[in-house]
């Protein structure tokens, strides 16, 4: 690490007010855009899903579990993955130990994926989670919030993520960045196919029986539900990840798989 | 568990949502380049070396504050609320823990090492770790001054007034408060502090309510007269 200017208490202290202003200013900046943010219009949701749960065949109304908010992770796990995504199991491992606080506040998180549920299973006991996680495997519920994509539509170019057409790396059919190949191959397979399925997060509410899709975030509007780098960009050195991504370099592993380096 | 009422908003068809949801969107990602440089302009902030030594108990029996690196170059202290005479972990401050107990692996594979550190002794913080199914290093300076050093902990019988929290004075009268510590060892070995927040300054690492930021009622606490009077220890829920 390069050479950096040290100081007394005093100098550190002066320096350490000023961003202690910045700080406090940005957390305002935070508490106004969730403000906003809930108070968004609602959408009336008439189609009807079926998932696969541990709990059997379910409908979305079953995966609020009593409570009248339900957050969907859209967890990238395709049908043809041989495991779930490495980089949302990192988002996983933040939200496994606070999901039962969510509960006790009216909100239950499920993650929701493509893969059949008896896969889903087995990646789940791999991993040691216990969190709510329901196969949409059959129905149009990935595709109706813009997580899963057809070969058609890669072929056409016709992806609208994260409210945008063809603008996310993802995109790319032919020249996809090398993380996201490897990302792929840490799923067993390729990176058409594993970019067939995006992360994201989906709010709902029940209310008197019926449901309301309230918001979606995708992209980098998860930066901020991914803990790790939170604490990461308090650390000396950030992200530090800079130089890899030039390489190609994917530094994080499935929570098992470190030793294995 | 506590329900209050939903609050219902306008109701719109897909497309009218989408101009509204993209409105929104400007602003966060507004938000997020903000976040960036202001992360960018923590890191900038000067070092200030520590000169006095620490010793801690911990797993592996007296650890010096350099010890704590366990051979990597950054360390992150969670300054966890447990005085020496209480019978357990402070709440709010289990619900940070449940946050960063499943990360601390990753973060370890950027050369950053964590560990929670409370006045409590070792005996204490070993067995309620145990009970709450944790897996953090976890030490006690119970023998030292640290906590009193890095702000988090304040002596009996001196006027709030003249304590520091917060770089201000705490809110009350209190023995202990929450906040993280950074610091960075050299390959000389010298320790320098580069960072420390505290109240709402580590709101942001409790990704819990970042997720409930996202949710219509939001963080729900306005009925409370203290804000997480709904949290209790994750094996305390009733149902």
């Amino acid at each position: 690490m390069a050479t950096h200017s040290t100081g007394t208490r005093e100098e550190w202290l002066a320096a350490r007010l000023e961003l202690l202003e910045a700080e406090k200013e940005l957390t305002r900046r935070s508490d106004e855009v969730a403000q906003r943010r809930q108070g968004l219009p609602w959408v009336r949701i008439e189609k009807e899903y079926r998932f696969e749960t541990d709990e059997g065949s379910a409908t979305l109304a079953d995966l609020f579990r009593g409570r009248s908010q339900l957050l969907v992770y859209h967890y990238m796990f395709g049908p043809d993955y041989t495991a779930g995504c490495a980089t949302c199991s990192t988002i996983a491992d933040g939200f496994r130990g606070f999901v039962v606080h969510l509960a006790n506040h009216d909100v239950t998180l499920s993650a929701v994926s493509r893969a059949p549920f008896a896969k889903i299973q087995a990646y789940q006991r791999r991993m040691g989670w216990t969190f709510s996680w329901a196969s949409s495997f059959g129905n149009e519920f990935n595709f109706d919030f813009n997580v899963s994509f057809s070969e058609q539509q890669q072929r056409e170019g016709s992806i609208d993520y994260n409210y945008e057409r063809g603008g996310h790396a993802m995109d790319e059919t032919t020249q996809l960045p090398d993380i996201v190949v490897q990302n792929a191959a840490m799923c067993g397979t390729d990176g058409p196919t594993y970019t067939r399925d995006r992360p994201g997060m989906s709010a709902f509410v029940l209310e008197d029986g019926a449901i309301y899709h309230t918001y979606s975030t995708y992209a980098r509007g998860l930066d901020g539900l991914w803990g790790m780098y939170q604490w990461l960009d308090r650390a000396p050195k950030g992200r530090n990840e800079a130089e890899l991504y030039q390489t190609g370099g994917l530094w994080w592993r499935r929570h098992d798989e470190y030793a294995k380096r | 568990m506590t329900k209050t009422d939903l609050i219902k908003r306008k109701l719109v068809s897909p497309k009218e949502w989408l101009g509204a949801r993209k409105n929104l969107l400007v602003q966060e990602k507004e938000f997020t380049r903000l976040r960036d440089q202001l992360s960018r302009q923590r890191r900038e902030l000067p070092w200030v070396k520590v000169e006095r030594e620490y010793v801690f108990e911990g797993p592996n029996g007296k650890e010096a504050l350099g010890d704590l690196f366990e051979g990597r170059h950054q360390l992150v202290i969670y300054h966890f609320m447990y005085a020496p005479d209480w019978e357990e972990g402070c709440p709010s401050c289990s619900f940070w823990a449940d946050n960063f107990n499943g990360i601390i692996v990753h973060l370890n594979h950027r050369d950053v090492t964590f560990a929670a550190i409370s006045r409590a002794p070792l005996k204490k913080l070993n067995a309620f770790k145990k009970r709450m199914g944790w897996t953090f290093k976890w030490v006690s300076s119970g023998n030292n001054d640290f906590n009193y050093d890095y702000h988090v902990s304040f002596p009996a019988g001196v006027p709030k007034e003249e304590l520091e929290y917060n770089y201000g004075n705490p809110p009350f009268a209190t023995s202990d408060l929450p906040g993280v510590s950074v610091f960075y060892k050299d390959p000389e070995g010298n320790i320098f502090h580069t960072y420390s927040a505290y109240s709402r300054g580590i709101d942001v690492l409790n990704t819990a309510y970042n997720y409930l930021d996202l949710v219509p009622k939001g963080r729900d606490e306005d009925e409370f007269e203290f804000g997480m009077e709904w949290l209790r220890h994750h094996d305390r829920y009733e149902n």
